[in-house]
Formats: structure tokens, sequence, C-alpha cells
């Protein structure tokens, strides 16, 4: 103890509580902008975000909360596929008896099974949803190009998970889905075969397989959407948030701010090193008033000093926003997971194939192709669309139209998407209901 | 620290023994680096695999009487006897994979609606190319082996 303490150690202990709370969190709720600014700032957590978002970026009916879906299901899907992994055994002779343990024996294995299931199916959905906001806005547009490319590799790589992860149970769906999918990978070009043969391991579905996409399933792809929804998610702050409109930055006259952009920089960068020191709670006035280190960030956003004040701070407007996406993303699953189970068929026999046999229904819109030409829809076509994809905001170089649904000047660009969409879902649609036995025609009704 | 040094002097600098150094030991360095990648991949590529063997017996010919059509499921072929001529077909789906049924016809795949005559053309459907005929012999013990790493020509019998 230290000797010139003459307050009783009990006395200086009191604050333990406290002092431990104020060491991890280092603001107390904020009550002023300050505040607010600093408590976003120093949270290892909430300083993904800026500290003042625009509010056009908050608009639910612009984004619709696609992204934020996309990636609540995705955190949904990590915290049930981890729990699942310890009760799965990547065997042909164990894993089916594994399924049928999580409905028989484990407490809430089915539950788990069905949110695991439906947010996989939600993800695919949300994700390629997101897609169609983005392009609809024309939020691709420059600097926004290479933000779009994520996208389109993460879409993949979501579809790439479920796939893998459709083979686990090792009953018939799966065993037959991954057979005809595998199959349509031999029809790549050149190294068709070869890819084939490393998916599975072997030169047909079997244990190496399972094995295989376990991996893939549980290690390999969520790390590396992982590692690029980060990317993903850094890029929209340094190309300058979310997009919107020219009009929403537009210089008013009359503004609130009046300093020039170098001095407002300047201004902001003190501010930041100024922080630390200033009391809780005081407002800093007039032009000094801008927290945070925008004014050093290089990039569309830096307009500091010259545009009005379109922005309100993140905590609390952003935040709230994306804790009530997470609360109904969380909210939608369990409901649907409460109400429906994910269906498990048959175990694998290799000697009969279901008839017909389908894949998983994003992927029947590809095995309608497939029934024309394996070639040509199995590979052909999807790279084209995917290429085209990849190289959209590199081919579309016309300005404008930014920021707004469906506007007039990406008329052309727009109808073009929506058609291409539309004939991709029209082709889901036959494949899951029109669909019957050797792949005829039947109706559904 | 930026002066006009590197536009001009970098591209005549002298090729000194220690700049050698620097360009061996970066090359080096990558090449090890892309041997770690090329190992890595050859790594994946499995030298045996766990499935069933290609080269298999199937029994004896009188086993087979004349006019059978017998499919050996799990062996993923069908055996064929006409007379003294026999012959084993593939019955997975040149398409993509599925296992094709007998049919009056001939074969129907199940998944996307293929359809195969009694040799194995293919007479509907997506499939690309006729079901595989695979090589028959007669080992020593007397019993028929089936090759299917080696196709033959469809319409060739073997004699019994």
């Amino acid at each position: 103890m230290n000797n010139h303490t003459t307050t009783s150690p009990w006395k200086t202990r009191a604050g333990l509580p406290e002092n431990v709370w104020r060491s991890i969190f280092r603001n107390p709720l904020p009550v002023s902008d300050l505040g607010r600014a600093s408590t976003t700032f120093t949270n290892f957590f909430l300083h993904l975000h800026p500290v003042k978002v625009h509010r056009h970026s908050l608009r639910a009916t612009y984004t619709w909360g696609l992204g934020l879906i996309s990636f609540f299901l995705f955190l949904i899907l990590t915290v049930s596929g981890i729990l699942l992994m310890f009760y799965y055994v990547p065997s042909t002779t164990q894993a089916y008896d594994r399924m049928l343990d999580l409905r028989g024996t484990v407490a809430f294995g089915v539950f788990l099974r069905n949110m695991h299931r439906w947010a996989a199916h939600g993800m695919v959905a949300a994700v390629f949803l997101h897609l169609c906001r983005v392009f609809l806005t024309g939020a691709y547009k420059p600097p926004r190009e290479f933000n779009w490319v994520l996208g389109v590799v993460l879409f993949l790589l979501t579809m790439f998970a479920s796939f893998t992860g459709y083979l686990l149970p090792w009953d018939q769906l799966a065993f037959w889905a991954i057979t005809v999918g595998t199959s349509i990978a031999g029809y790549a070009p050149v190294f068709g075969k070869e890819i084939r043969f490393l998916l599975l391991g072997d030169s047909n579905v079997g244990q190496e397989a399972l094995l295989r996409f376990y991996v893939l399933h549980v290690a390999v792809l969520p790390v590396l959407i992982s590692l690029l929804v980060a990317i993903h998610f850094w890029r929209i702050r340094k190309d300058g948030g979310l997009s919107r409109p020219p009009e929403e930055d537009e210089f008013v006259p009359d503004g609130i701010l009046k300093a020039s952009p170098a001095l407002a920089a300047e201004a902001s960068a003190a501010v930041v090193a100024q922080q630390p020191a200033r009391a809780e709670g005081g407002e800093l006035p007039g032009e000094q008033r801008r927290y945070g280190i925008q004014g050093l960030v290089k990039g569309p956003i830096t307009k500091a000093g010259n545009v009005p004040d379109r922005s309100v701070f993140s905590w609390p407007n952003l935040f709230m926003a994306e804790l009530v996406v997470f609360l109904v993303t969380v909210a939608g699953v369990l409901l649907v997971s409460v109400f429906f189970n994910a269906p498990l068929e048959e175990p694998v026999n290799i000697m009969h194939p279901p008839n017909p046999a389908k894949a998983p229904w994003y992927f029947l819109g590809l095995q309608e192709m497939v029934s024309y030409s394996a070639f040509w829809g199995g590979v052909g076509i999807p790279s084209i669309e995917v290429l085209l994809l990849l190289l959209l905001p590199y081919l579309d170089r016309k300005p404008g139209g930014v920021g707004r649904w469906f506007s007039r000047e990406r008329l052309l660009a727009n109808s073009l998407f929506l058609t291409f969409v539309v004939l991709n879902i029209g082709l889901i649609v036959i494949g899951t209901f029109f669909r019957g036995p050797n792949w005829e025609f039947v109706s559904p009704w | 620290m930026l002066k006009k040094k590197d536009s001009n002097e970098d591209q005549a600098q002298p090729l000194t023994p220690r700049r050698v150094l620097a360009w061996l030991s970066g090359f080096s360095l990558c090449g090890s680096a892309i041997i770690t990648v090329f190992s890595n991949f050859t790594f994946i590529k499995p030298r045996a695999t766990y499935g069933q063997p290609n080269r298999f017996s199937i029994g004896r010919p009188e086993d087979y009487p004349t006019g059978a059509r017998i499919a050996l499921e799990g062996r993923r072929i069908c055996i064929v006897r006409e007379g003294d001529q026999m012959a084993a077909i593939s019955t997975t789906c040149t398409h993509l994979g599925c296992i094709v049924s007998s049919s009056e016809t001939g074969f129907a795949c199940p998944c996307h609606g293929s359809r195969y005559d009694q040799d194995g053309n293919v007479t509907a459907g997506p499939a690309p190319k006729a079901l595989p005929w695979y090589r028959l012999s007669l080992a020593p013990n007397g019993e028929l082996e089936v090759d299917k790493d080696n196709e033959i020509e469809v319409g060739t019998y073997f004699k019994v």
C-alpha cells in the first residue's frame, strides 16, 4: 500500500465496479454532440461507423436495410452453424444419423437446424435483393465501382457456401443435387474435369466429397466471406458513404458552415486532437462544430466547409436503425423456424435417384437451362452473366441517375437489368413448379 | 527526400554486386512462395481415391441368360447378353451424372429427361453423347471382368 494514502483502502476501492466499467466504455451515455462523437469514435464496434451519417443514407425506403439484413443473417448462420458443428460428423455412415439425432435427442436441435437452413436461404435472397437495390439506384457508379465488384464476388461466395452446406445432411436431396451440381462444373472448358475432381476428391460423390464440402463450408468459405465483408464495409466509408443524389450535397449560399474547406479540415483535425482534453458536454461554438476526421479523409466526402450539414450523428440515429434491422432479422428467422421445418429426405441411396432430382431452389433456374444444354445452360450463359455483372461499372460509364430508385436517366440500364432478373426468376419458377418426373413439363394445379 | 533521383538515376544505375544480390534474393523468395502455392494445389488433389475400383469381376457368363439386361446398380453398369454376345453399358447419364433406369425403349434419366435406346444412343433430351460401353474380358478363372477405364465403341460386343 502507498504510505501517503490517508484514506482507508476500502474507500479507494469503493468505486471498483464503476472504474472497471469506465475503463471499458470510456464515455458515459452521451448527452451532447461531443459525447455522441466520442462515443462512436472510442468504441471498437461503433468506430466502424462514421461519427456522422448523411440523412439520405438513413432512409429505409432507399436501402430497405438489405445489406444489413444480409450481414445479420451471416452472423446468425455463423452462430447456429458453430452450434450445429458440436453434433455433426462429416462421415457418410454417421451424417444422416446425426440429422436424426438433432430431431430426436438434442435440445432445440430441430430448431437450430431450421434457423441455419432458413437463414441460409434468406441470405441468398437478401444478397440478391441487395444487388438489385444497388443496381436500380445506380449506386455502382464511380467511385463505388470496386465495391460493386466485391459485392458480386460475395454473392457468388454466398451461393457456393449454401451449395456446399446442401450436401452435409447426406440425404437423397443433398446427394443428387450435388451430383448434378458438380457435373455442371465438369462442363467448364479446359479445367472442368479437373475442378470436378478437386471438388469431389474422387470420381463420384462419396466420403471424400462430403469431407471436402464440410471443410469448405465451415472453414474456407466463412473466412473468405468475413474478409470480403470487412473490405466491403471499409470501402463504403472510403467511397464516401452510401450513394445519394448529387443535389443532397449541393452548395447552398446561405449554408450553415462558412469556413473555407482548407480551414475546415484544419479545424476538424484540431478538434480531434483536442477532444480528450475537452470537458464532457462542452459544445464547440459555430464554425468549429465538427467532430471527426472527415476533414482528413481523402475522397468525395471531403466537402467540409461549403456544404450545408445534412448529416446527423450516428449515435443514436444510425445505431438505432441498425439495432431495429438486427432485431427484425432475428425475429423473422425465429418465426419461420418455429413454423417450418427444414426438409430431410430419405438417407442417400445411390441406386435410386429421386424423380425428379432437383437442386436447391436458387439453382433451379440453372438446372432448367441445363436441361436444354449442359454446356450453355450450366457454364456458358452463367459465366457471361457473372462476367457482365463484374464488369458492369466499367461498361456503364454514363454518369447521373445515382441515388434514386428507377431514375429516368437510367431507364435503359434499369429495363435491361429487370429483364435479366425477370428471366432468371422465370426460369427458377419453371424449374420449381412446372417440372415433374423425368423433368417433364407438368402443371402445378 | 523526393529529389530528381528516382526519375533519372534509377534507370541508369550500374549493376552493382549489391543490386545483383538483391535481385537474386528477390527471385528466390518469390520462387519459394510460388512453390508453396503449387504444393498446396497438388496437396489437395488426391493421388489415391477410396471409392470403388474401376476394374472388377462380375461373375461367370452363365450367370447371365440370353436376352438378359441386368443392371448392376452399385457398379453403375448394365450387363446385356444376346446369344453369345455380351456388353457392359454404363448407367451413368452422360448429361449430369444421374443414374439412368431401364425403360421399355432403352434407358431413361430421371434428372433432366434424357432418353437412350437399347444400345445407349441418345434419342431425346440434353445428353451430349451416348452411354459409354466398357471393355469386357474373360479372366483366367472363368469370370467376366469389366474395365471402366477402358471405353470401347458403342456396339462392340464381347463374344463369350
